[in-house]
C-alpha cells in the first residue's frame, strides 16, 4: 500500500525518533527528570505512533502509545524516573528497534506483551497517584468519554501554539462516514492519509488505532495542525467514498495561555527557531496576527540525494578544473605572445573569475558530502553504557565535537573500529570501581570521546582515565609470541613496544571474554583506519590512563599530496604518510645483505628506489632525494629522482579493468592533463619493511 | 538496406583498423570513439601489455597495446597510430592500433570461422574472419581480448613482487 520511498522516509524518521528516546533515556537516568527532556522524547514516542499507525504497523504504534502514556505522566510529575524504569525504558526502546528490524526484514516477530505489561505498571501506580489530586482544577479530564468532545492537555495546546508560531492553524475535525459503510478503518485510515498530507494530527477521538480497526461509531474527531486551506482541506475529505459530512472549525485557545504558554516557551527552550518570539512584546490577544508580524522562521530545508549524483558532480569539477587550467596556461600564452592587448585582458580575467568559481564549486560539493559525526557517535552512549552495566563499572562518558564534519565515507568506515576501540576502554581501561577507589582514584571512571578539525584532518581521541598498559608485559609477551626475541626486545622503545598492540593476534589479555581479548581487534583496526588514509597511535600511562588518537582525512576524494618524478613520469605520494624530505649523498647508502639502508639522526631507516620498485632503472645522481614515508611507527626512505612540489589532487581510481596495482592506490589528473598515479605507501612500506629488515636496520644503527 | 528477395541479409558496422600489416575489425557497438595517440602514462606492475593509463575527459583509461596482446612484433607509434575506445559492459578501455581505416558494412552471412592460426594471433581472441572485396578482415572477439587469461597475468604480475593478486 505504502511506495518504498514512504516506507524509506517513515525508517528514516523512526531512526532519527528512536536516537532522540536513546538519548533521552541516557539524559533522564543521569540527570534524573528534565522537563525539556520529557517533552522531547513524549513527542518522539508520538510521532512514532502518529506515523506508524497511519502505516499500518500497529504493534509498533502499540508500544509507542503505552510509552507515551507513561512520558506523559512523568512529564506531569506524577511519575519519578527510576533505576528500575529506566531499564523498562531500554527494554522498550529495545523492542521498537526490533519492531523496526522486522519492517526492514531484518529480524523475525517481536513479542512486544511483556515489555508493555511492564509500563501499563509503571502508568497504573501514576494513574491512582493522579485520582488522588483529581480536584486540582487545571488539569482538564485526561480520560474522555467516547462521543465527547475532543479535549486538549496542556502538552497539545502547547503544541498547537508552537504551530501558530511555524504559520500554521489547529483544526478540528469532525467526520461522520455512512453508517452502512463496511469498511470504516479503511475509511479512517484513508481520511488519515489525506490529513497527513495536509499537515500534522496531534490527536484523534477515538485514538488513530482504534480507528484504523475500524471500532469506532459513525462519528470521529482529530486536531490537525496545516497551512492548508480549510476549503480544500474539506473538499479533500469529501472525495473519499462513504464520507458523508465533513466539519471544521479552528481551535481556540485562550488567550492567556497563548501567552503563558509562548512566554514560557521562549523562556524554556532557547532553541534558534524561536528567536522571533522570545520578545512577544505587542502580544495583545490574537496569537494567529502575530506570525505575520513577525514573518515566517527559518526552516531547515533538505533534500536526500544518491551519493553517486554527488560523485558525479565532483568527476565533473574535476574536470573543470583541469580546462580551466588549460585556459590559465592559454591566457600566459596570448599574454607573452600579444602584450598587454585589451581582449588579452579580458580572456585573463574571466579565466580567474572562472578560477575562483570552480574553487567554489568544489568547496560546496565538498560540503554537501560531509555529515557530522554525531551519526557514528551517537550509537555508543548505549552501547558504553550497557558494557559498563554488564561489567559491573561505573563510567561516565564525555563526547565531545559531535557537530564536527566529515566526508560520509569515513563516516562509514570509522564506526566499527571506534566501537573496539570503545569496548576495550571499557573492558581493560577503565578498573571495576572497588580498584579504582583502593588506587585513589574516583569511584566512577572517564571516558572521553572527543572529534575536532585540525589544518586538513579530523582527530578523534579516546581517552580513559582507567589502569593504562604496562609496557613491559607486551614486551614480554611479543618475546613469548616469537614476535622479536629478547634481547631486540629490550633495545626497543616504549613506543615501538606499543606498536606490536597492533600486529595480528596480539592480544594482552589473561582471559577471554566474550568482548574482547581474542587478539582480533587492534590489527583490524589500524587496518580499516588505514584503508582510508587516516592513522591511529596509542600512549599510555600506567595507573592513569589509556589515550588513543586517531587522525583521519577530511575527505576521501581530495588529498594533499608530495609530488615526485621518477623516470619520466609524475607520482603523488600522500601527504599524510610523508614525514620529511632530505638530500643525500649515494655514499650514505649502505649495503646490508640484501637491503640497502639511509642513517638519519641515529636510526636507520631501510631504503628503496621508487625507479625499480616500479620496474625501470635508478638513476645515478649526484645527489639522491628521499622521502622519508611511514606509516604508523614504520619509517621508509623512498629515494626518487625530483621533487616537484605539494598539490591538491583529485583521487580517482584506475578502474575494474586493471583493478588493485600493488603499490598504486589511484591516479590523479594534473593540471596540464596529464595523469600521475598515487602511490600507495602503505602497501610499499609493508612489502618493503619486513621485521627482518628492521632488525637488520637497527643493526645497523647500533 | 539492401534486402535479398526472401530471408534476410543482415549486416552488421565493423570498424577496420591495421595492425602489423593485417587488417582486423570490430564491431562498432563497442566502440565509443577514436583519438589520436597521446601521451601515456605508464602503469607499473601492470601486465605487460597494458601500456598505461590516459585521461579521457577526467576519466582515467587504461589502454592496451593490441601488438603486445596478440605477441605481435612490436612497431613505433606513428601519425596514423589511434587509440580505439572501446565499451565492454561497464569497462572502457583504449587499444592502440597502427591506423583505423574506415567503418565497412558487412553482411552477416559473409563471417566464417577463424582458420586455427592467423599470423600469429591466437584464434581465442578471434570472432570470425570476412573479405571484403580483394580484402580479408579478421573480426575480434573484443571480450576475448580483454579477459583471456588476463585474470592470470594480472596474478602473475602480483607474485612477481612476492603479493598476493
Amino acid at each position: 500500500m505504502f511506495s518504498d520511498v514512504e516506507i524509506s522516509v517513515f525508517l528514516d524518521e523512526l531512526e532519527e525518533k528512536i536516537q532522540v528516546l536513546s538519548d533521552g533515556f541516557l539524559q533522564l537516568e543521569k540527570e534524573g527528570s528534565d522537563p525539556q527532556v520529557l517533552q522531547e522524547i513524549f513527542r518522539a514516542a508520538h510521532t512514532v505512533k502518529g506515523s506508524s499507525g497511519v502505516m499500518g504497523y500497529d504493534r509498533m504504534s502499540r508500544l509507542t502509545h503505552e510509552m507515551e502514556n507513561l512520558f506523559d505522566l512523568m512529564r506531569q510529575g506524577r511519575l519519578k524516573i527510576n533505576e528500575e524504569m529506566v531499564d523498562v525504558l531500554f527494554e522498550a526502546l529495545d523492542t521498537l528497534k526490533a519492531l523496526r528490524d522486522e519492517v526492514t526484514g531484518q529480524g523475525g516477530p517481536v513479542d512486544i506483551e511483556g515489555v508493555i505489561e511492564k509500563i501499563r505498571r509503571f502508568v497504573a501506580g501514576g494513574e491512582r497517584r493522579k485520582a488522588g489530586r483529581a480536584s486540582s482544577p487545571d488539569s482538564g479530564p485526561e480520560n474522555v468519554p467516547p462521543q465527547g468532545i475532543l479535549d486538549l492537555t496542556e502538552v497539545e495546546e502547547e503544541v498547537i501554539c508552537e504551530a501558530y508560531i511555524r504559520g500554521q492553524h489547529a483544526y478540528r475535525i469532525q467526520v461522520t462516514v455512512d453508517s452502512q459503510c463496511q469498511m470504516k478503518s479503511v475509511r479512517a485510515f484513508l481520511v488519515f492519509q489525506t490529513l497527513y498530507e495536509c499537515g500534522e494530527i496531534i490527536k484523534a477521538l477515538p485514538p488513530a488505532e482504534k480507528l484504523q480497526e475500524g471500532e469506532y461509531d459513525n462519528t470521529f474527531e482529530v486536531i490537525l495542525l496545516t497551512a492548508e486551506d480549510i476549503g480544500r482541506i474539506r473538499h479533500l475529505l469529501m472525495t473519499i467514498s462513504e464520507i458523508v459530512s465533513v466539519e471544521i472549525e479552528p481551535v481556540v485557545l485562550s488567550d492567556d495561555r497563548v501567552q503563558d504558554l509562548v512566554a514560557g516557551d521562549s523562556a524554556e527552550e532557547q532553541s534558534d527557531k524561536k528567536q522571533p518570539m522570545e520578545e512577544p512584546t505587542g502580544k495583545t490577544g490574537a496569537p494567529l496576527q502575530t506570525r505575520e508580524a513577525e514573518g515566517p522562521p527559518k526552516q531547515v530545508k533538505t533534500v536526500r540525494i544518491d551519493v553517486e549524483k554527488l560523485d558525479n558532480l565532483m568527476n565533473l569539477v574535476g574536470e573543470l578544473v583541469i580546462d580551466r587550467t588549460r585556459l590559465d596556461r592559454l591566457a600566459e600564452i596570448f599574454k607573452s605572445r600579444y602584450g598587454s592587448d585589451d581582449l588579452v585582458e579580458v580572456l585573463d580575467e574571466i579565466s580567474n573569475h572562472l578560477g575562483q568559481l570552480t574553487n567554489g564549486l568544489q568547496e560546496q560539493i565538498m560540503k554537501a558530502r560531509m555529515l557530522p559525526v554525531a551519526q557514528v557517535f551517537n550509537r555508543f552512549p548505549r552501547m558504553v553504557r550497557d558494557l559498563a552495566h554488564k561489567l559491573g563499572k561505573e563510567i561516565d562518558f564525555v563526547i565531545e565535537g559531535k557537530e564536527t564534519e566529515l566526508d560520509r565515507n569515513v563516516i562509514e568506515v570509522i564506526g566499527d573500529p571506534l566501537i573496539h576501540l570503545l569496548r576495550n576502554a571499557v573492558d581493560h581501561g577503565i578498573e571495576p570501581p572497588e580498584e579504582r577507589v583502593a588506587a585513589g582514584k574516583p569511584r566512577t571512571g572517564t571516558i572521553r570521546l572527543k572529534a575536532f578539525h585540525e589544518e586538513n584532518h579530523i582527530v578523534i581521541f579516546i581517552e580513559d582515565d582507567g589502569r593504562g598498559i604496562d609496557v613491559n608485559k607486551i614486551r614480554n609477551r611479543a618475546v613469548e609470541r616469537g614476535l622479536v626475541d629478547a634481547e631486540m626486545a629490550e633495545r626497543l622503545t616504549d613506543r615501538e613496544v606499543l606498536d606490536f598492540i597492533f600486529a595480528p593476534g596480539f592480544s594482552l589479555a589473561e582471559q577471554v571474554t566474550d568482548l574482547s581479548g581474542r587478539g582480533v581487534g587492534m590489527d583490524v583496526v589500524r587496518r580499516q583506519i588505514g584503508q582510508i588514509n587516516g592513522f591511529v597511535e596509542l600512549a599510555t600511562a600506567l595507573g592513569k590512563g589509556t589515550k588513543l588518537t586517531i587522525k583521519l582525512p577530511l575527505t576521501l576524494a581530495i588529498i594533499r599530496a608530495l609530488m615526485v618524478q621518477v623516470d619520466k613520469q609524475v607520482y603523488a605520494l600522500p601527504l599524510v604518510n610523508v614525514m620529511e624530505t632530505i638530500r643525500i649523498f649515494p655514499a650514505a647508502v649502505q649495503k646490508i645483505r640484501q637491503s640497502e639502508v639511509i642513517i638519519v639522526r641515529g636510526q636507520a631507516l631501510p631504503l628503496v628506489w621508487l625507479a625499480e620498485a616500479f620496474g625501470s632503472q635508478r638513476k645515478e645522481a649526484a645527489r639522491v632525494y628521499v622521502v622519508i614515508v611511514g606509516v604508523g611507527n614504520q619509517r621508509l626512505g623512498v629515494a626518487v629522482e625530483r621533487l616537484l612540489g605539494e598539490q591538491e589532487v583529485v583521487i580517482k581510481s584506475l578502474g575494474n579493468y586493471l583493478g588493485r596495482i600493488p603499490g598504486l592506490s589511484g591516479a590523479t589528473i594534473l593540471g596540464d592533463g596529464e595523469v600521475a598515479l598515487i602511490v600507495d605507501i602503505r602497501g610499499l612500506v609493508s612489502e618493503f619493511v619486513r621485521g627482518d629488515a628492521v632488525e637488520e636496520a637497527a643493526y645497523a644503527a647500533g | 538496406m539492401a534486402q535479398k528477395a526472401e530471408g534476410i541479409c543482415r549486416e552488421e558496422q565493423v570498424v577496420v583498423f591495421e595492425l602489423a600489416g593485417q587488417t582486423y575489425g570490430v564491431e562498432i557497438g563497442s566502440v565509443s570513439e577514436i583519438i589520436r595517440m597521446e601521451n601515456i602514462t605508464r602503469v607499473p606492475r601492470a601486465p605487460e601489455f597494458v601500456e598505461g593509463v590516459i585521461n579521457l575527459r577526467g576519466r582515467i583509461i587504461p589502454v592496451l597495446d593490441l601488438r603486445k596482446r596478440f605477441g605481435l612484433p612490436e612497431g613505433e607509434h606513428t601519425r596514423r597510430s589511434r587509440i580505439i575506445i572501446a565499451e565492454i559492459g561497464s569497462m572502457t578501455v583504449g587499444m592502440i592500433v597502427d591506423a583505423v581505416l574506415e567503418v565497412l558494412r558487412i553482411p552477416v552471412d559473409g563471417i566464417e570461422p577463424p582458420p586455427p592460426v592467423v599470423d600469429g594471433v591466437d584464434v581465442v581472441y578471434l570472432r570470425g574472419i570476412t573479405l571484403h572485396g580483394e580484402r580479408l578482415v579478421i573480426l575480434l572477439n573484443l571480450e576475448k581480448v580483454l579477459y583471456e587469461e588476463e585474470k592470470e597475468a594480472l596474478a602473475e604480475a602480483g607474485e612477481e613482487i612476492g603479493l598476493p593478486a
